[in-house]
C-alpha cells in the first residue's frame, strides 16, 4: 500500500533549478532515507513534501489526498498535510514547557484537555521522559530536545513521520544511542517515515530503502544491501562506504569483466556500465575488501607501507608506491595487527574491483 | 621588578581618553544642574531677589492645570502602548513573514512618520482633518456633517498611537526577523495556521521586544510635544510638555524657576523608564540566543485573509500617513482654504514667494540643511569619539559613560534646549563677574579677558552652534547606539592581530577599527542627518535670530496663526526628510536596527 507518492518534482530556488525531476514512493510502514551530500536537494525535497517549499512542477500525492500538482496548480497549505516533522534543529518552541510543546498539536485539533494530558503523558513514557514534562526546552540536553522533538511530531498519529537531519545536532557517542532509539521507535510503532541525512552509516542503519540524490536527481535507490554491494555509478559506488580508487585505462572487456591498466599495474574486475578498451576509467575498491597476504597473488599489487593508524577495533594501513607524490598509486586496508608482512602483496579479489567509466 | 613592569603595562593613561570624557560628562551634567539648581530657586537665576527653596514645586503642585495635564499626559502614554503596540506587533508579523500584498514598498513608508516632525504631521492632521481641514470639508459636502473631531483627547489619543506604530514595529521586526524560522515551520507542520502562528509562536517568542517596545512607547508618550501642541490647543488638552511651553508667559516675566520645576517631575518619570529600557535591551539581546536556525523562510500564505489584512495595513497607512502628508503637500500650494472654497481656484505658490523675501526664513532653512549636514557630520565625529572611548575597554570610566549617555535621553528636547539656553546665558555672566571681581580678578589679564573673551562667549548663544551642541547632547544615546553597534561589527581578531603585531591602542583605532567601521558611520551621518532634519521642540528656547531652524521656527509660526508659511515650511521640511531617506535607501543604509 503507497503512503506517499511524488512525481517528477521541480523546485528552482530564484533561477537556480534545486530539484530536476524527482520521483519516489513511500509504501506504508516503510523508512525511506533521502542521502546525499550537501547541495544535493535532499532537505528540499522533505520542506517541498511537507509544504515549506512551493516546486514549481510535479505532483505529491499522500493516500488520496493531492497535496501538491503543479499541473492544475493547486496547493494544500502546510497546516493542512497532518504530516510529522521533525526539524533539523528541533525548533521547540522555548517559550513552552516540554509538555505544552507536545500537546500543542492537539490543541489545535481541539482535542479535549484531559485527553490531551494522557495523550501527551502516553508519548513521554514511550521516549523514556516521564518525569520531565513540566521542564522547558533550554532546560533539557539535546538528546532529550531530539525526543520531545520526536514526540510533538507522533502525538497526533501522522501518517507519516519526516525527519530532517535528525541526529546531525547530537555528538558522536549520542548520535549512536538516538540511532538505536529511533530505529526501534520506528519498528515498534509501525511508523512509515522519509529521513534525511548526509551520512551513509546513518542512513544504512535506520531505513529499509535509500534514495541517493545528487545534482537535484536520484542517482539510484534500493535497499541499504543493494546500495552498498551493487552501486550502479560511480557516484554511488564512491558516496557508499570507504573506498580506494584506482584511475586507469580500461585494456579489454569480455562477459561483464573487464581489465583495468596503470601506470605499472594490471587488476581485473566486474565492468559496471558500458566499457570500451582504450577508455578511461576507475576502479573502486571497499577498504575492508582488500586482503594482506605474504605472497604474490592473483591480482595483487606489491606496495610499501607508508602509514599506519590505530582505529581501536582494528588498524589502517595506508601503502604508497615508493617515491610517489601526492597523486601516486595508493591503497588503504584494514588489518586486525599492526605487523605486515614485508614485502606485502595487496589482494583485490575480482568480484570487489568494480570499474566505472570515468 | 616584574610587577612594576606589569602596572606600566596596564596603567596606560590616555589624554584625548580624559578629554573626551570630561567633555562629555560636561556636556551631559552641566545643563542638567542647571535644571536642578533653577528648579530650586524662588525665581529666574539672573533676578537679584532670589532665594532658594521649594517655592516654585509649591507653585506647580497647587496648579489645577498641573494636574490636568499630569492625567491626560499619562493617558496619552498608556494610549500609545495599547494602540501602537499590538498594532506595530501584526503589522511586523504581517511585513516580516506572510505574503501580505505590497509588503516590499510598505518598509520604507512605516519608516515615514519616524522621520517626519510630529509638528509637521499634527500640522497635517489639522489641515487635512481640522474643522475647515480638505477632508472634513469634502466629507461635509459628501455626508453633511464631519464624521470625526481630531481636537478632542481621545482622538489625540488615536492619532498619536497610530503616528507611533513604527517605534513599535522597528523593535518587534527586528526581533521576528532574527527568530528562526523553523519554530513557526514546526507549529504549521502540527496543524497551526498563520493566525495561530502568529499569537502561539511568534509574538510570544519576541516578547522581550513587545515588552520593550511597550516601555519605550510609554516613555515617548510622556514626551510628546508637537502634536499635542497643534491639536490639543483648541479645546485647552495638555500634558506636562506643553503645560511647560504654556508657562513660558504665566507670569508674565520669564518663570524658568517653574519650567524647571516641572521639568524635575517630568525627569523624575523619564529617568527610570530610560534605565528601564536599557535593561529590557539587554536581556532581549540575551534572550535571542534562544532561538531557532535562521534561515530564508518561504513567506506564509494568509489565503482568504490576505486583502483582509491588506485592508487594514492600507487604513492604517492612509490615515497615519497619506492624511497629514496629503493635508501639508495640499496646504503648501494653496493661498487660502475654507468651507466653500475650490482648489482650483486657490492653487499657487505664494507661500513659497514669501518665505524667499523674508530673511529669517530663509536663514531657517539654510541653518536646517547645514546642521543636518554639517552638523550631523560634527555629531558623528564627536559620537565616534565617545564610542572609541568605551570601545572594548570594560572599566570604571566606560561603565560612567554609558550610563551618562542615557541621560540626556531622559531629558525631552524641549527642556535641553531650555537648559541650555541657561548655560549659554549664565557662564559667560557668570566668569564676567568672576573676572570682575571674583575669585579670577587675580588673573593679571583679567580685563582684557572681560573684553576679548567673555563677548564671543556670550555671542556664540546666537550662533548656530548653539542648537548643534543641544541637538547632539539631546541625540547622543540614539547616536552612540549606532556608531557602537557598528564599531563592534568590526571582529576583535582583526584588532587583537594588530595589536599583536605591534600596533598601539590608537595605532588600532586609527588604522584598523575606524577604517572598516567607515561604511556604517556614513551611514550613521545620514541617519542623524534626518533625526537633525526632524527635531524641532531643542531649537525653541534657543530660536534668536541667527539660531532659526525650520522645527523651531514651525513652532514659533504656529503661535502666530501663519498658516501659509508653516505649510510651505513643513512641505520644505518633508522635501529635505525625503531626500534623505531616499539617499539613504538607495546606498542600503540601514534606517533602524
Amino acid at each position: 500500500m503507497i503512503e506517499l507518492t511524488v512525481e517528477a518534482l521541480h523546485l528552482h530556488y530564484g533561477s537556480n533549478p534545486v530539484l530536476k525531476g524527482v520521483s519516489m514512493e513511500l509504501a506504508r510502514g516503510e523508512v525511506v532515507t533521502l542521502l546525499g551530500p550537501s547541495g544535493s536537494g535532499k532537505t528540499t525535497l522533505l520542506r517541498a513534501i511537507a509544504g515549506l517549499e512551493l516546486p514549481r512542477q510535479g505532483k505529491i500525492v499522500m493516500s488520496d489526498r493531492v497535496l501538491f500538482d503543479g499541473a492544475s496548480g493547486t496547493e494544500m497549505p502546510a497546516e493542512q498535510r497532518d504530516l510529522g516533522i521533525v526539524f533539523q534543529s528541533y525548533a521547540l518552541w522555548p517559550h513552552k514547557t516540554v509538555a505544552e510543546n507536545i500537546a500543542y498539536p492537539l490543541k489545535l485539533r481541539r482535542v479535549s484537555a484531559s485527553e490531551q494530558q494522557s495523550r501527551v503523558q502516553a508519548i513521554l513514557d514511550q521516549l523514556g521522559m516521564s518525569k520531565l514534562g513540566a521542564r522547558y526546552p533550554n532546560e533539557l540536553s539535546g538528546g532529550q530536545q531530539q525526543r520531545v522533538a520526536i514526540g510533538r511530531a507522533l502525538v497526533y498519529n501522522p501518517p507519516v513521520l519526516l525527519l530532517d537531519e535528525p541526529l546531525s545536532n547530537l555528538d558522536a557517542k549520542l548520535r549512536e544511542e538516538a540511532r538505536a532509539f529511533l530505529r526501534e521507535l520506528i519498528i515498534r510503532l509501525g511508523l512509515s517515515a522519509i529521513m534525511v541525512t548526509h551520512d551513509q552509516g546513518e542512513a544504512m542503519a535506520i531505513s529499509d530503502r535509500i534514495l541517493l540524490l545528487n545534482d537535484g536527481r536520484i542517482e539510484q535507490q534500493g535497499t541499504p544491501q543493494a546500495m552498498y554491494g551493487s552501486p550502479q555509478t560511480l557516484f554511488c559506488a564512491e558516496f557508499m562506504g570507504s573506498n580506494n580508487r584506482l584511475p586507469g585505462t580500461v585494456a579489454s572487456v569480455e562477459a561483464g569483466r573487464a581489465v583495468l591498466q596503470g601506470n605499472g599495474w594490471t587488476l581485473r574486475g566486474e565492468a559496471k556500465g558500458v566499457l570500451q578498451p582504450g577508455q578511461a576509467a576507475i576502479a573502486v575498491v571497499r577498504v575492508e575488501r582488500v586482503r594482506i597476504n605474504e605472497a604474490a597473488g592473483d591480482n595483487a599489487l606489491s606496495l610499501p607501507r607508508s602509514a599506519s593508524m590505530y582505529l581501536g577495533d582494528r588498524w589502517e594501513h595506508l601503502f604508497r608506491e615508493a617515491n610517489g607524490g601526492a597523486d601516486s598509486l595508493a591503497l588503504r586496508v584494514y588489518n586486525a595487527s599492526e605487523q605486515v608482512p614485508n614485502p606485502c602483496h595487496l589482494e583485490l579479489p575480482e568480484d570487489a574491483v568494480w570499474i566505472f567509466p570515468a | 621588578m616584574a610587577s612594576t613592569t606589569l602596572s606600566r603595562r596596564t596603567w596606560h593613561p590616555s589624554w584625548p581618553r580624559a578629554l573626551v570624557t570630561t567633555l562629555t560628562l560636561l556636556a551631559i551634567y552641566v545643563p542638567l544642574a542647571f535644571i536642578v539648581w533653577q528648579s530650586f530657586l524662588s525665581a529666574p537665576f539672573f533676578l537679584p531677589d532670589k532665594n532658594v527653596g521649594l517655592d516654585a514645586y509649591r507653585f506647580i503642585f497647587a496648579d489645577p492645570d498641573f494636574y490636568r495635564a499630569l492625567k491626560s499626559g499619562f493617558a496619552l502614554a498608556f494610549g500609545l502602548v495599547v494602540i501602537a503596540v499590538p498594532l506595530g506587533g501584526v503589522l511586523a508579523f504581517l511585513v516580516a513573514r506572510t505574503d501580505l500584498p505590497g509588503r516590499r514598498w510598505i518598509q520604507p513608508m512605516i519608516l515615514v512618520p519616524v522621520f517626519v516632525s510630529p509638528m509637521v504631521l499634527g500640522f497635517g492632521y489639522v489641515v487635512a482633518a481640522g474643522p475647515v481641514g480638505f477632508f472634513s470639508t469634502w466629507a461635509q459636502a459628501l455626508f453633511g456633517f464631519i464624521p470625526w473631531n481630531i481636537y478632542s483627547l481621545p482622538a489625540i489619543i488615536v492619532i498619536a498611537g497610530l503616528t507611533h506604530v513604527p517605534y513599535a514595529y522597528l523593535y518587534i521586526s527586528s526581533a521576528l526577523h532574527s527568530l528562526g524560522s523553523d519554530v513557526e515551520e514546526a507549529a504549521r507542520s502540527v496543524g497551526a495556521t498563520p493566525l495561530q502562528v502568529m499569537t502561539a509562536v511568534s509574538l510570544p517568542m519576541v516578547r522581550p521586544a513587545l515588552s520593550y517596545a511597550s516601555v519605550l512607547l510609554f516613555f515617548l508618550g510622556l514626551e510628546v510635544f508637537g502634536l499635542m501642541l497643534v491639536l490639543g490647543d483648541p479645546e485647552g488638552h495638555l500634558v506636562l510638555s506643553t503645560y511647560l511651553y504654556k508657562l513660558t508667559n504665566k507670569l508674565g516675566i520669564p518663570s524658568y524657576h517653574l519650567m524647571a520645576a516641572v521639568s524635575m517631575v517630568l525627569i523624575a518619570f523619564t529617568i527610570p523608564l530610560v534605565m528601564l529600557q536599557r535593561r529590557l535591551l539587554r536581556t532581549a539581546a540575551r534572550y535571542a540566543t534562544v532561538k531557532g536556525k535562521v534561515t530564508r523562510p518561504r513567506v506564509l500564505p494568509l489565503g482568504k485573509w490576505r486583502w483582509v489584512a491588506g485592508a487594514v495595513v492600507a487604513l492604517w497607512l492612509v490615515v497615519a500617513i497619506a492624511v497629514p502628508l496629503a493635508g501639508v503637500v495640499l496646504r503648501a500650494f494653496v493661498s487660502g482654504w475654507g468651507v466653500g472654497v475650490s482648489l482650483t481656484d486657490v492653487l499657487s505658490i505664494q507661500a513659497f514667494r514669501s518665505i524667499l523675501e523674508q530673511p529669517t526664513l530663509l536663514r531657517a532653512i539654510i541653518n536646517s540643511v547645514l546642521i543636518g549636514v554639517i552638523g550631523g557630520a560634527l555629531a558623528v565625529a564627536c559620537y565616534t569619539a565617545i564610542a572609541l572611548a568605551m570601545h572594548r575597554k570594560p572599566d570604571q570610566v566606560t561603565r560612567v559613560l554609558d550610563y551618562s549617555v542615557l541621560v540626556p535621553r531622559a531629558v525631552p528636547g524641549l527642556l535641553a534646549g531650555l537648559a541650555f539656553l541657561w548655560v549659554f546665558l549664565f557662564i559667560p555672566m557668570w566668569l564676567d563677574r568672576s573676572l570682575e571681581e571674583g575669585w579670577l580678578a587675580v588673573l593679571p589679564f583679567a580685563s582684557w579677558l572681560r573684553e576679548h573673551a567673555i563677548e564671543p562667549l556670550r555671542g556664540l548663544r546666537s550662533t548656530i552652534f548653539s542648537v548643534w551642541l543641544a541637538y547632539s547632547v539631546v541625540w547622543m544615546a540614539y547616536g552612540l547606539r549606532l556608531i557602537s553597534a557598528t564599531l563592534l561589527q568590526v571582529a576583535p581578531e582583526l584588532e587583537e592581530a594588530a595589536r599583536s603585531v605591534g600596533a598601539r591602542r590608537a595605532q588600532v583605532t586609527r588604522n584598523i577599527t575606524v577604517p572598516l567601521a567607515k561604511f556604517g558611520l556614513i551611514g550613521s551621518w545620514l541617519l542623524m542627518f534626518l533625526i537633525f532634519e526632524r527635531e524641532y521642540s531643542t531649537g525653541v528656547y534657543l530660536l534668536t535670530p541667527g539660531t532659526e531652524t525650520i522645527g523651531s521656527m514651525l513652532v514659533s509660526l504656529w503661535a502666530t496663526g501663519a498658516i501659509d508659511i508653516v505649510a510651505a515650511l513643513s512641505f520644505i521640511n518633508i522635501v529635505l526628510v525625503v531626500i534623505g531617506m531616499g539617499i539613504a535607501l538607495r546606498f542600503g543604509v540601514k534606517l533602524h536596527d
